[in-house]
Formats: structure tokens, sequence, C-alpha cells
């Protein structure tokens, strides 16, 4: 029975597994940080799974997780290795599918996200993933009217980071 | 242009870049040791927990003179009753530890899971009190118990000046405060390094409910 339940979470796990890897890159800036977080989102999803009754579908469950061990859980002192930080530019695939002010300016933005605080990271993740405020506002814990009053206090943060 | 937009753009274009972890790169990660805060909260608790059991068991081990004077304090209700008393918490305590770890889900809301964390920290913090509380009285009670039942501490104490007994009470208290001072930094280091980066995000998360 142990086995089927691993099996089926691995499975689900490695489908979905970019859901973890977005939460990670929002939140550490080197290779190694990203690795560890994510190993820690994978224990905290596999303890979590079997109380997974498939209510709500399992990346919306993977969102809930992923972040709160981002946000909360997570300690980051484990392992203090010095790795070059990640320049935004890197994330992209090709950088000749892009032209160079639409680059840089999400350069910029990358830089600017990376900014802001744990919670106003938590905003724009879930705005990224297209979530609408009735899942932020159940995700994170707070009123659905406080968390769009939120949101526009996120983006003109991110405007003055851009715009000094 | 809405600056999210571009980056939403981006953002659900590039997922192709993540390294691909197969089923056999996740397998090994399940069984991992966590190092969440939850699991250190824990050890803490635990840790605690020993502490101060042994601190009240050890020495009627390993003093034969403290265990005789102990069987005699126990002949004193008051004395009894303190012990038993803290014993009943200790098991309070437990019980309390138990039911609040229990709450702790990381399938609930940010806040929720913050709440649930800060509570049995609180909890920790109460039996933490009740300790000190505990030390703090029985300082003054030691001496008393040392007054009624040793004769020749008895004899000392009604020879005593007022400036020899200012000095005792003076001692008694510089001790009780040295030992609460020490813990509370213990503490603060403990839980202010390992809870920082909670109770800031839970502040700022409940200053927007304001």
């Amino acid at each position: 029975m142990n086995k089927e339940l691993e099996h089926s979470f691995v499975e689900l796990l490695q489908k979905h597994q970019n859901i973890v890897h977005k939460v990670c890159r929002l939140y550490t800036n080197n290779a190694d940080a990203h690795n560890d977080l994510f190993q820690e989102i994978t224990i905290q999803l596999w303890r979590a799974y079997p109380k997974f009754r498939g209510e709500a579908k399992f990346s919306t469950w993977m969102y809930r997780v992923g972040l709160n061990t981002a946000i909360t859980l997570y300690r980051k002192s484990k392992r203090r290795i010095k790795t070059q930080e990640f320049d935004a530019v890197e994330y992209k695939i090709k950088a000749e599918d892009y032209d160079d002010t639409e680059e840089q300016q999400l350069k910029l933005l990358y830089q600017a996200v990376q900014q802001l605080n744990d919670i106003e990271k938590a905003l724009v993740f879930l705005y990224l993933e297209d979530k609408d405020y009735r899942e932020i506002s159940a995700t994170l814990g707070i009123s659905e009217v406080n968390a769009r009053v939120k949101m526009n206090r996120v983006k003109k943060k991110l405007r003055t980071i851009l715009n000094p | 242009m809405d600056e999210l937009e571009l980056l939403k753009k981006d953002w659900n274009s590039d997922t192709a870049k993540f390294k691909n972890y197969s089923d056999s790169d996740i397998y090994p990660m399940l069984h991992k040791k966590s190092s969440s805060i939850v699991k250190t909260l824990f050890y803490i608790s635990i840790a605690e927990l020993g502490f101060w059991l042994l601190a009240g068991i050890l020495p009627y081990f390993l003093s034969s003179s403290f265990k005789a004077k102990l069987e005699t304090s126990y002949e004193n209700p008051l004395f009894l009753g303190i012990n038993i008393f803290s014993y009943l918490v200790i098991i309070l305590f437990i019980i309390l530890l138990y039911n609040s770890y229990k709450a702790i889900s990381t399938t609930d809301s940010a806040k929720k899971l913050m709440e649930s964390i800060l509570k049995t920290r609180k909890v920790i913090k109460y039996y933490v009190f009740f300790n000190l509380t505990l030390i703090f009285l029985s300082i003054p009670l030691s001496i008393y118990f040392e007054y009624i039942e040793n004769p020749e501490f008895h004899q000392q104490i009604v020879e005593a000046s007022t400036k020899q007994m200012l000095i005792l009470y003076l001692f008694a208290v510089l001790v009780a405060g040295v030992i609460l001072v020490i813990l509370w930094l213990f503490y603060r280091l403990i839980y202010g390094v390992l809870l920082k980066r909670l109770n800031r995000n839970y502040d700022e998360l409940k200053k927007l409910e304001i």
C-alpha cells in the first residue's frame, strides 16, 4: 500500500515539478539554495500527501504546500556554499528569441521581484500563475479585498524599484 | 504596459529550462531529512522537557545526602504538594504540546500555519515561565524548609543580625536574578534566530488585516 502511495505521489510530482521549481526560483538566488528548497518542498509534500484526498487539484494543493514551505518552514542556514548568484538572464532558453529591449526589461523585472519580501513574492507568484483573488486570499489566509489592495501596492512597489 | 504582464508572458513561456527530475531522482528525496523549523521546534521542546525533568530527578540519584534530605522534605505537605503539582503541569504541558504539534498543517493557509507554529512556541514559553517561577519560589522556600528542619541553620538565623539577614535575602535575590537573565538571553537567542523570518512574515500578513 505504502509503495503504491509512493509511486502515485512520485508520478504526480514528476509531472507537476515545474510548480516547485518556480517557487524555488522566486525564493532563492543560487543553484544550491534552489535544490535545497526543492528537496524540502518535496519532503513536505510527501508528508502531507496521505491527507490529500483529491478535493482540490493536485497542482492547487502543491501551490499551498510549496509556498508554505518557502515562506514559513524552510530554514536557509543548512548549507552555506558560496556560489555565484543567478543572473536573471540565465533563465532564458535562447536569448536570440527576444529583442534586446524586452530582454533587458525582463532582466530588470526579475531583479526587482527578487527585492520584494516573502509575502509580496507569494502574491506575485500566484498572480503569475494566473490565480484569481479568491485563491490568493485562501492560500495566504487574508481577505480577498486585502489581497487585491496588497497586489496593487506590490505593482506600485515594483514600478518604484524599476523607475527610482 | 503593466510590468507584471510582461513578466507573466515570460514566466509561462520558459518552463522548459528547469532541470527535469526523473522518478528515480525524486524517490530518494522523499526519505531525506527535513530541515524545517517545525522539526527544530520539536527537538527544542523535547530537550526542554528533558532538561527540566532531569533537573528535578537527577540530584535525587546523584547525592545520597540530598536524597535523604528530600525524603524528609516529602513529609512536609507543602513540599509534596508543590512536587505533585509540578508533575501535573508536565503532563498538561505534554498534552498541550502534542495537540499544538498535531494542529500544524502545511495544507492550511500561510497565516493559519504561522499561527499554529507560534501557538506551539507559546506552549513552550509558558512551560519555561512556569519553571522559572518555580525556581524563584523554591529559593525562599528552601531557605524556609532549611530553617524548619535544620536546627543548626535555625539557630544561626535566630542569632543573625538584621544586616546578616539582609545579606542573605540579597544573595537569594541575586542568584535568582542571574539565573533568570541567563535563561532569558538563551531563549531569546534560540527562538529569535529560529523564528525571525516567521515572525517577520506573520507581521506582514497581520498588517494587511488592519
